[in-house]
């Protein structure tokens, strides 16, 4: 659907000539996030640097029925920030300040375009970071976090995005401006605040947000143990959590992304094993002492090759530097891929892993795994050449049984990723009709007219017999010299 | 256009000249991890001016989605080149040949943006790059300069109404008398290591002749015997950036033949290293592999030698030129050597890979955003409370000097050969 | 009501059982809340029982109020309507436990003090630790967001519920959330049921996050001589590296009633962690404590099962500030009693600005709602914090209202949430913010 000029009018009477995108070749640009599968552009762009702005936005988008898709920094991996309807996305990467840094409340209050990695940079002299940690914080936004309630290595010790959110402004799908939550840790009433993170902008549109401070810990021990399969290195996993120890992040890569990450940014992690654990205890210097030698000797049990001991800041930043950069070094690997972030219960990641096998066996496909093994959040790439005829539907149908094993063994859609268009279609694997109505009756409470990321999240009422329509929209005609 | 059709299959909207590599383009996954790196990203906000959306662009291009149009023209137009984005690129996409092959295609098409400053570029690519014309030019305003008539346009702002020339006149650093020229041989002080060419440039030889004074002064300590062809000319990387790709393989070639008989060719401005450096790209025929392997910034042959410095005490922070640090990927050896000099602090300088926004002659072309690059080049800089800022290219001398004088900020701004040449103990 | 107080307890009875039925009003006149007395107690022993039930009530326009063990049933506006309560201490079995996973599903009415039995063999538990809750129901703690000193470390309920399986007001029977510790598969509906006092859904499953207990524990109690030296340490710590997992800040008073050592404010600590660790915690901890001028002794693991004394007063109100405002927030609490005339006692949990005030017998109403509660939740929401009477007589709910103010637009939404799901008002009508 086209807007009316009157509607591009007043959108730019909002955000002024310079914050809105209505050539072609802008909007096409927007047309997608990280998940490339999924295009849709947008009819026009707005690009706001105030909560007023974009309640105006909001208001006038509810008036005239045009659909609503916020976009951060674009890197989602679900089909989130792109515009399967078309209408007006709203990008709030212009909004990006830190507004306060509050140490004796041990909190922050930013605007939800700012970077992740910027945060924790800006505190860290001071002795704390901001803790949820996805492998993307470098480029991607503290409000896209928030809306994908993204996780992270170290979310294993830390909890996740939702843990360390303490208020939200937002402004809803009805157009209202509000303030959930504070700097109070709690409130009576309804955690609206715990609802709206994760809510992937079906909700309403983060204009702030007040996140907790972690003070930075004593001491940190990276280690790198690398393993002959991946089963001995599930095998180990799972004894550690049996032991009662929670590292701070516990991180599993296969050979296949291994030999990617070398070939890209070369982390020095060690070729020839089939799998790798890159384990991070943090704490106190005493505690983390105590936990390293029982972790060291359960890898050796688990026939560890090889166990590595990071000895320098630096030789820990390029560790990690290869794991947060792994989706990055995919094109070396694979023209084309579909990811995965089903969760399964720890204590059978042996049994999911020999299943990521057999089923790339059985479809004639490279299946990649790199994933925060610890909270069992699977990240199964699966690598496929869309010229190569067949591919694609070897690849969707892997995708399929994947998901299914997971979900069978007691699990989780997504762990982190979020649902966007990408998994909506498998909810209903994990719900029933009466959990999904819930849902989609919270949905209407925020969002009455249903203009707020239309199409994501949940799946559409069966009714309406919609399928997944992944192809690229048609350009308007033009855009050829 | 009457010109002949390039033979070849078409590449999309591209045809069949240079066209970008289709493996470069769909080797981006589209992680945007290039994005906060991306100093007209980190400006604007908007992912059409990031190399994530201009890549996206080009490769729509390349599968006929769109179109080669002016506003596709524009976005590549605000691209500073300054590679950032490949530095951080995990995927290893070849940014900066993506953008010069897709502006050589616009350019043979004759399409451009409506805000391209066409004249400019035409009066740049037709003094800069030819040493007589740009040297008969200074004359005059050497005069400008010393007769107080400077001071005073500046004092009453007389050039406001003229945007490009003011943009132009603000980066105007002092111009020195010309010197003596270099001899065309200094030999080596001490054990002899190796014939070195020097590339004098074509901003470097009038604006600052003292750092190429300064670079053969320092190669003899180290033991290279200096040779400085008289045949040298330009070293095309302004065509190059501007999509000339014809004219800048003609130059090179003469470059390469200027250069035939050392055994390294050392260059003291990032922006001609870098594109030196790709002659092996472009021409792939012409031995010019073998020649871009013979080139080396000053500060990657200087580490490797031992230079007798003595202390000069001072605070310094460390600029670092785009095509030094993601044109040529040397970040250490220029912190390196000034380490070396006793008594200097290197002080970190918090985006020091950020562009200052000089990117060849980019802030004549585009002085809006190279004026808000370089004030928050300057305001960095500021923030180190250092006295001296180094940087190894005169683009960014030019324009970090203008930026840091016109925010206040007391620093000098000079080249770390002048620094490490200072310290220099002659015997 | 319009139906017949018989046929509604045959219908009950019915679905639970006559048992399970109470009717005897003697008995009902125990589970009485603000005066009002329920018409009938029903006791289900599975979900499916309490969707019938609920099910039931919302046809006949019966009111529903959920129970787990009936030791907060206090906190709240005195009810609208009383008619049904539903008693969940039947439903307390552990339905899926695998140690490995640190997870465990457990129904509703599983008491803290149960399910630390059944973890404890496997070195894991249920970090949830209200004061004197071991008899709380799990379901219970969450609806009414309880807490205690493990906040610290590990955070409340909020943090804890992975997934909840409830009952909605028209009985429909309904899951939200995930079984594994990280999911985000749709709204996260567990969030929107902790501290929502029941008036959403009855919890009847919940999936929780369990954690390994370290191997070995010490306590201190660091005394210090005001509350400026208290707050300066309170700072130091929370600034430091420092990982205390249970963290209890007490007045001479409380210190007193809980059988401490007594000084004008005093931290209880607890260090968890392998025994080298604890020792090297606790050596910096003391050095912190004395460097603020305060005292430090070894403290014992019971010390911290006498916290519950030090809430058990006839009124018990929350103030929540802002976390470097609490030892503000506790000279403030105790001027307000003095010139209320009343002896209080002062249990918080540092680092979260949470404070709780039990205020003991022989109190004048009019002086404690006027001198007391009013001023001190007019000062704290003024700073965006919240004064709520946990625990009260009726004569002080009559006077003001339990939850304090509710921003206007906030309250807005929570009260279409509250008539989207519940449009009949089934679910423990009139006792949330705003008489929801």
């Amino acid at each position: 659907m086209a807007l009316t000029p009157q509607i591009l009018g007043a959108l730019q009477d909002i955000v002024g000539p310079a914050g809105l995108v209505v050539s072609a070749e802008g909007r096409l640009t927007y047309e997608c996030d990280m998940h490339t599968f999924y295009k849709g552009a947008p009819d026009a762009v707005v690009l706001p640097e105030s909560a007023a702005q974009v309640a105006a936005i909001v208001r006038l988008c509810r008036r005239e029925h045009v659909p609503i898709v916020p976009r951060g920094s674009g890197t989602g991996l679900i089909g989130g920030a792109m515009a399967p309807e078309g209408g007006v996305m709203v990008s709030m990467t212009r909004m990006n300040r830190i507004v306060e840094l509050d140490f004796p409340n041990r909190c922050a209050t930013v605007e939800p375009g700012l970077i992740n990695l910027w945060l924790s940079q800006a505190t860290r002299d001071r002795g704390y970071f901001f803790a949820p940690d996805p492998s993307s914080q470098m480029v991607s936004s503290i409000g896209g976090n928030a809306s994908t309630n993204a996780g992270g290595p170290h979310c294993l010790k830390y909890g996740i995005t939702v843990n360390h959110v303490l208020g939200l402004e937002v402004v809803t799908g009805a157009g209202e401006l509000v303030r959930l939550g504070g700097k109070a840790h709690e409130r009576p009433g309804y955690d609206l605040t715990g609802v709206m993170v994760g809510a992937e902008g079906t909700l309403g549109l983060v204009t702030g947000v007040i996140v907790r401070l972690t003070h930075l810990p004593e001491g940190v021990k990276t280690i790198l143990a690398s393993f002959p399969t991946i089963e001995d290195a599930s095998e180990a996993v799972s004894a550690i959590i049996r032991a009662g120890i929670i590292p701070a992040a516990l991180e599993m890569l296969d050979e296949v992304v291994i030999r990617a990450i070398e070939e890209g940014v070369g982390a020095g992690y060690p070729k020839g094993a089939g799998a790798v654990l890159l384990i991070e205890l943090d704490g106190p210097t005493a505690e983390i002492e105590a936990q390293s030698g029982p972790i060291e000797a359960i890898c050796r049990d688990h026939l560890a090759l090889e166990i590595r001991v990071a000895q320098s800041e630096a030789e820990r930043a390029l560790l990690w530097k290869g794991r947060k950069e792994a989706a990055g070094v995919f094109g070396r690997l694979t023209p084309n891929w579909l990811l995965q972030d089903a969760v399964v219960p720890r204590s059978k990641l042996p049994q999911i892993m020999k299943e990521v096998l057999a089923i790339g066996a059985r479809h004639r496909l490279v299946i990649a795994n790199v994933f925060h093994a610890g909270d069992g959040n699977l990240h199964p790439l699966i690598c496929y050449d869309d010229r190569v005829p067949g591919e694609l539907e070897r690849a969707k149908q892997a995708n399929e049984e994947l998901l299914g094993a997971c979900l069978r063994l007691g699990g989780s859609v997504t762990g982190e990723h979020g649902v966007g268009l990408d998994k909506r279609a498998s909810l209903p694997m994990q719900f029933a009709d009466a959990d999904l109505d819930f849902m989609a009756r919270l949905r209407r409470v925020f969002d009455p007219d249903s203009i707020m990321n239309p199409g994501k999240l949940l799946p559409s009422h069966p009714a309406c017999g919609e399928g997944f329509r992944p192809a690229a929209r048609p350009l308007p005609a033009g855009t050829w010299i | 256009m009457s010109q002949t059709q390039p033979v070849g299959p078409r590449l999309g909207a591209f045809d069949a000249q240079d066209p970008p590599s289709m493996d470069g383009l769909r080797a981006c996954v589209h992680c945007g991890i290039c994005l906060p790196q991306c100093p007209t990203y980190r400006v604007l906000g908007e992912e059409m001016d990031s190399p994530r959306g201009r890549v996206y662009l080009m490769r729509a291009a390349a599968e006929d989605r769109i179109g080669l149009t002016s506003t596709m023209a524009r976005h590549l137009d605000l691209c500073l080149g300054c590679r950032a984005c490949e530095t951080a690129c995990p995927s290893g996409v070849p940014f900066g040949q993506l953008l010069e092959a897709t502006r050589g295609q616009f350019e043979r098409l004759g399409v451009t943006a409506p805000t391209r400053d066409s004249a400019t570029l035409r009066f740049i690519l037709a003094t800069f790059p030819h040493p007589g014309r740009l040297g008969r030019m200074l004359r005059p305003l050497r005069m400008y300069q010393r007769t107080g008539m400077q001071a005073v346009v500046r004092g009453l702002g007389l050039l406001a109404p003229f945007k490009k020339l003011r943009a132009m006149e603000a980066l105007l650093p002092r111009v020195p008398r010309p010197g003596a020229p270099l001899p065309e041989l200094i030999p080596a002080r001490g054990r002899h290591r190796g014939r070195a060419g020097l590339l004098l440039g074509c901003a470097q030889r009038f604006f600052y002749p003292d750092v190429n004074a300064d670079t053969a002064r320092l190669l003899s300590a180290a033991g290279y015997d200096v040779v400085v062809p008289r045949a040298q000319e330009c070293c095309g990387a302004l065509h190059l950036h501007a999509g000339r790709i014809a004219d800048f393989r003609a130059m090179a070639k003469r470059m390469m033949r200027a250069f035939a008989e050392v055994d390294v060719v050392v260059v003291n401005a990032a922006g001609c290293g870098s594109a030196l450096k790709e002659y092996g790209h472009w021409l792939p025929d012409d031995g010019a592999r073998a020649f871009s392997e013979r080139v080396q910034d000053v500060s990657e042959v200087l580490v490797g030698c031992e230079l007798p410095l003595r202390a000069r005490p001072q605070t310094v922070t460390y600029h670092d030129a785009c095509h030094l640090v993601h044109g040529q990927k040397v970040r250490a050896q220029p912190r390196e050597l000034l380490r070396r000099i006793p008594g200097l602090t290197l002080v970190d300088l918090p985006d020091s890979e950020l562009c200052c926004g000089s990117a060849g002659v980019y802030n004549l072309l585009e002085p809006e955003m190279a004026g808000e690059l370089g004030r928050r080049k300057a305001t960095r800089i500021r923030e180190t409370g250092a006295r001296v800022v180094t940087a190894g290219n005169p683009g960014c001398l030019m324009q970090i000097h203008q930026h840091c004088r016109e925010a206040g900020v007391d620093v000098e701004v000079v080249h770390p050969v002048t620094l490490l040449a200072r310290a220099l103990e002659e015997r | 009501m319009a139906v017949s107080t018989v046929a509604v307890h045959g219908a009950l009875a019915d679905i639970a059982g006559r048992e399970h039925c109470l009717r005897d009003p003697a008995a009902l006149a125990s589970y009485a809340i603000d005066g009002m007395i329920p018409a009938a107690v029903v006791r289900p022993a599975s979900a499916d029982e309490v969707s019938r039930l609920v099910a039931l009530c919302a046809a006949e326009r019966l009111t529903v109020t959920p129970r787990g063990a009936g030791t907060s049933m206090a906190l709240g506006n005195p009810p609208r309507r009383l008619e049904v309560v539903i008693e969940l201490s039947r439903m307390r079995a552990v339905r899926e436990y695998v140690p490995e996973d640190m997870v465990a599903t457990v129904e509703a009415g599983a008491t803290l003090d149960q399910l630390a039995a059944h973890f404890a063999p496997h070195r894991q538990a249920l970090t949830l630790d209200p004061p004197g809750g071991g008899a709380r129901s799990v379901g219970g703690v969450l609806a009414t967001h309880a807490s205690g000193p493990l906040r610290f470390r590990y955070g409340t309920g909020r943090d804890l519920l992975l997934g909840a399986r409830f009952v909605q007001a028209d009985g429909a029977l309904t899951w939200g959330g995930a079984k594994v510790v990280k999911s985000v598969t749709g709204y996260d509906v567990p969030k929107l049921l902790v501290g929502s006092l029941g008036t959403l859904g009855v919890l009847v499953e919940t999936t929780l996050r369990l954690h390994p207990t370290p191997p070995a524990s010490r306590s201190w109690r660091l005394g210090f001589p005001s509350r400026e030296a208290a707050g300066a340490f309170l700072a130091g710590l929370l600034d430091s590296p420092l990982q205390p997992d249970r963290a209890a800040l007490l007045d001479g008073a409380a210190l007193r009633r809980a059988g401490l050592a007594v000084d004008p404010i005093g931290l209880l600590l607890s260090i968890s962690s392998a025994a080298e660790a604890v020792e090297h915690q606790g050596r910096a901890l003391a050095r912190l404590g004395a460097s603020h001028g305060g005292r430090s002794d070894q403290a014992p693991d019971r010390a911290w099962t006498g916290l519950g004394g030090a809430v058990d007063g006839p009124i018990l109100l929350r103030a929540i500030g802002e976390s470097r405002r609490l030892l503000e927030w506790v000279g403030e609490a105790h001027a307000a009693a003095a010139r209320a005339g009343v002896e209080v006692m002062l249990l918080a949990q540092p680092g979260h600005g949470v404070l709780q005030i039990s205020i003991g017998d022989g109190f004048d109403a009019a002086r404690v709602v006027g001198d007391l509660v009013l001023p001190l939740r007019r000062a704290l929401e003024a700073e965006g914090g919240s004064l709520i009477l946990e625990r009260g007589p009726i004569e002080i709910k009559a006077k003001c209202d339990v939850w304090g103010h509710i921003d206007p637009e906030v309250f807005t939404i929570m009260s279409r949430i509250k008539t989207e799901f519940d449009p009949g008002g089934v679910l423990n009508p009139g006792r949330f913010v705003g008489g929801l």
